[in-house]
């Protein structure tokens, strides 16, 4: 083993630098490019991408060799490697801390410059596609400079160390460990190529449509999987932490959910721009914060920042964030108030009562939801800044002020999908919403009838039954006429993705609305009874392997096949960690947890029982989300590129 | 027969506010069913922040010292002497003023509940201006260009499948 001593890390050491020279001559090659429109310097442009690519690919495999041979030469592997962990959570290790997230992200992004500049390799020669590039370039740069200098992984640590405590115990506990981080970053990272075509646009002065149409998979792209990134992490939050919840507005997780909004914002407001020329300046906007929320975000809860105010400067990446964001902030504001007179929109609106009219106030609400959630992550900081207290906002705060802002978005989501361009008529409205309004109707109805109580959740049912109804009539109609390309597009992707909207909303409304739970103190042989079920536990086990001993209680619900929420006690790291186990269902599920302290051989256990209604319909709704946005990404029936959006309106559109 | 429609579906519009209204009344005023003791844990504990973690409930923790917080919660709550709120107060005279999850409507934490409702009216206010702004001024000077495009756009339209 000591024969591999240090190559991962000299060899990682060394494409990190070879990628930093690689995304500097890349920027610049970009930039003069674009400034001399020499076609030698251009063709270099691609060859830095790919050479970018190979050394991030190359320091992430060498990452992921020191991690399975166990290098504990290297200080990371030491701090997050153990000889036993097993094989696949080993290879999850690698983005189990800041070091290796950061990697991570470097590789992401080094992709994402890859791909871009594959995918312009025609267009190469536009001055427009050099400086996005550029804007690639500076952006892999500054990544890979943080990666090589202040959170380097490939630091060689203290001699002598054989072996280290693994990762932390909730990052080996899960397979979804696997899958959520590289989600997230797919989608975090993704924002940087919108980004950066913004920039160009805005450098070259070619602020009309142009390059939003050629950006708008890659936004939708990023946008899939920062979404299926954000609800993995509600799946493992549930399937781990054992609090039986999925949301908890906390910090880290308001960090991915702020792009996120912004980012939604975009691709809604987007198609005003589309359609009519305007908002040219709020989206620029839009996607600059994206993309310098995502950089916030990471500074926020990589810098330590959150536990004082006073601790970001002694991380030793906290400067170098907020530094970064400072100037993307800077340099984007100055760009856009410098593009001022080009940035007039030549287009006009005729009523509020109107699609448009729509996705203004869809965009309002977005907007004062990313304010809400920003405020309530940041205002900690801003008391003890000037008042040296500690205060905690939590998710009552979040709970109080989201809720009115997600039924309005349920409103909005039953009344716009019908709504036309530039004009509605009441008569029109009332002819259109008809249906819709009858399946808000029946589903407030069904709601009542089951037994549901409270106000804002009876909301949530009957809206959301109205806006299903909205949502199917766009898609019935579409299909009707145009077959199965009724189901592709972005009107009717879209709708999709609505669909499954509606039900991440409902069930939330019901699972936080409706959940009861129950500690059960349990004996072998005596069942018990709670909420209509009978829980009977059979065996309390132990098992003990190289990395943990585990206690399970064997706990058979209704008489079925027994259930084993679980103890682990990982027994380098001196931490326990429970694991629920979840009788799912359509109409709820029960999630069992079992609770400290156990004794093996008692033949007794305490356990907690959530009955969790509707939570499957979380898992089904994110996957409806993510086949609509794969349908809205491919063409829908094509409108003629000419289309006068500003011509007369077809009278048989609008009385259809 | 338009003006036919316009009666007809004024009375199902008015009917069906009726219908939704009832079934609001129905099932927002009826009795939410008892609560079981965990639900009162569980409810109480949703209040209280953890001590030792970022931003995380009592009710969302695993730390030790939220399971403290947990267990005495729990035994307040079996003694059934004092209200939730009661308990609250309890556990934050305890254990410090940091414990609780939603912040004051006193003192500097007024803002946090503010803003956002000032956010709002300025996010309506903004809008309504530019509505304004964009019903007034019609458009910009066309270009020729734009002319140009529009025209042929209008002449090609008879080629349309």
């Amino acid at each position: 083993m000591f024969a591999d001593s240090g190559v991962a890390g000299t060899v990682g050491r060394a494409l990190l630098l070879v990628g930093i020279v690689g995304s500097l001559f890349g920027a610049i090659a970009a930039i003069s490019s674009a400034r001399t429109r020499e076609a030698a310097v251009t063709k270099l442009i691609s060859r830095f991408a790919i050479l970018n690519a190979v050394a991030a690919v190359g320091a992430f495999a060498s990452m992921e060799y020191a991690m399975i041979t166990r290098d504990f030469s290297l200080a990371y592997v030491q701090k997050v490697g153990s000889t036993a962990t097993p094989a696949l959570y080993n290879f999850a290790a690698v983005w189990s801390a800041l070091e290796g997230s950061l990697l991570m992200w470097v590789l992401i992004l080094a992709g994402y410059t890859v791909a871009v500049s594959f995918w312009l390799r025609k267009k190469m020669d536009d001055v427009l596609t050099n400086w996005a590039m550029g804007v690639m370039f500076i952006v892999s740069l500054f990544f890979f400079l943080l990666s090589f200098g202040p959170a380097n992984p490939f630091v060689v640590g203290a001699a002598g160390v054989v072996d280290g405590p693994g990762p932390n115990p909730l990052l080996q506990n899960h397979l979804l460990v696997m899958f959520h981080p590289p989600m997230l970053y797919l989608g975090y990272v993704g924002m940087t190529v919108p980004f950066a075509f913004a920039i160009a646009a805005l450098v070259t002065g070619r602020v009309g449509e142009g390059w939003l149409l050629a950006t708008r998979r890659w936004t939708l792209f990023a946008w899939g999987f920062l979404t299926i990134g954000i609800i993995l992490g509600g799946w493992w939050s549930y399937e781990v932490l054992g609090w039986s919840g999925v949301w908890a507005w906390d910090p880290v997780e308001n960090a991915s959910l702020l792009p996120w909004i912004t980012a939604t914002a975009y691709i809604h407001s987007v198609l005003v721009q589309e359609r009519r020329g305007m908002l040219r300046v709020w989206n620029l906007s839009l996607l600059v914060s994206t993309f310098s929320l995502t950089i916030l975000g990471t500074f926020l809860t990589r810098s330590g920042v959150l536990n004082s105010v006073h601790a970001f400067s002694e991380s030793a990446i906290g400067p170098w964030l907020l530094s970064f964001f400072a100037i993307i902030v800077v340099v984007s504001v100055g760009l856009i108030g410098w593009r001022g007179d080009r940035l007039h929109s030549p287009g006009s609106i005729d009523s509020a009562l109107s699609r448009e009219g729509a996705f203004l106030a869809n965009n309002v609400l977005f907007a004062v939801f990313a304010f809400v959630v920003l405020l309530g992550t940041v205002f900690p900081l801003v008391v003890e800044a000037l008042q040296s207290r500690t205060i905690v906002v939590g998710e009552p705060f979040f709970d109080q002020l989201v809720i009115p802002i997600g039924i309005a978005m349920l409103t909005l989501m039953a009344i716009a999908p019908v709504l036309p361009w530039r004009k509605a008529s009441g008569e029109l409205l009332s002819q259109r919403l008809f249906w819709p309004a009858w399946c808000g109707i029946g589903a407030l109805a069904l709601s009542v009838f089951v037994g549901a109580t409270g106000f804002a959740p009876l909301l949530a049912f009957g809206l959301g039954g109205f806006a299903t109804g909205s949502a199917l009539r766009q898609v019935v109609l579409a299909t009707r006429r145009q077959g199965w390309r009724g189901l592709v597009g972005r009107a009717n992707g879209g709708m999709i993705v609505h669909v499954g909207v509606i039900m991440i909303s409902v069930a939330l409304a019901a699972s936080n609305s409706f959940t009861h739970s129950q500690e059960l103190s349990l004996v072998v042989g005596k069942p018990a009874t709670f909420s209509g079920h009978t829980f009977e536990l059979i065996d309390v086990v132990q098992i003990t392997t190289d990395r943990d001993i585990s206690v399970k209680a064997l706990v058979s619900v209704d008489g079925g096949k027994p259930y084993a929420p679980a103890i682990t006690k990982f027994t380098k790291i001196g931490m326990n960690v429970g694991t629920p186990s979840v009788r799912t269902g359509f109409g709820s599920d029960i999630y069992l947890t079992l609770e400290p302290p156990v004794r093996q051989d008692s033949n007794e256990a305490r356990i907690k029982v959530f009955i969790k209604p509707l939570i499957l319909w979380l898992w089904i709704g994110s996957g409806l989300m993510a086949v609509g946005t794969v349908l809205a990404a491919f063409p829908g029936k094509r409108r003629k590129p000419t289309d006068p959006t500003s011509a007369l309106i077809d009278s048989h559109e609008v009385s259809r | 027969m338009n003006a036919a429609f316009n009666v007809k579906s004024r009375w199902s519009w008015l009917v069906m506010l009726l219908i939704a209204t009832g079934l609001l009344l129905v099932g927002g005023m009826r009795d939410t069913g008892p609560l079981t003791q965990q639900d009162r844990i569980d409810l109480i504990t949703k209040h209280l922040a953890c001590p030792t973690c970022q931003g995380e409930s009592v009710y969302v923790s695993r730390a030790p010292s939220a399971e403290a917080i947990r267990s005495e919660v729990a035994r307040q709550v079996a003694a059934s002497v004092r209200t939730n709120d009661e308990i609250i107060g309890y556990i934050e005279q305890r254990f410090g003023g940091q414990v609780l999850l939603v912040p004051r409507s006193t003192g500097l934490e007024v803002l946090v509940w503010a803003l956002p409702v000032v956010a709002l009216v300025c996010a309506v206010a903004a809008l309504a201006f530019s509505f304004r702004r964009w019903r007034t001024v019609s458009g910009g000077e066309i270009s020729q260009e734009d002319a140009r495009l529009v025209a042929d756009a209008l002449n090609n339209q008879d080629d349309r499948p």
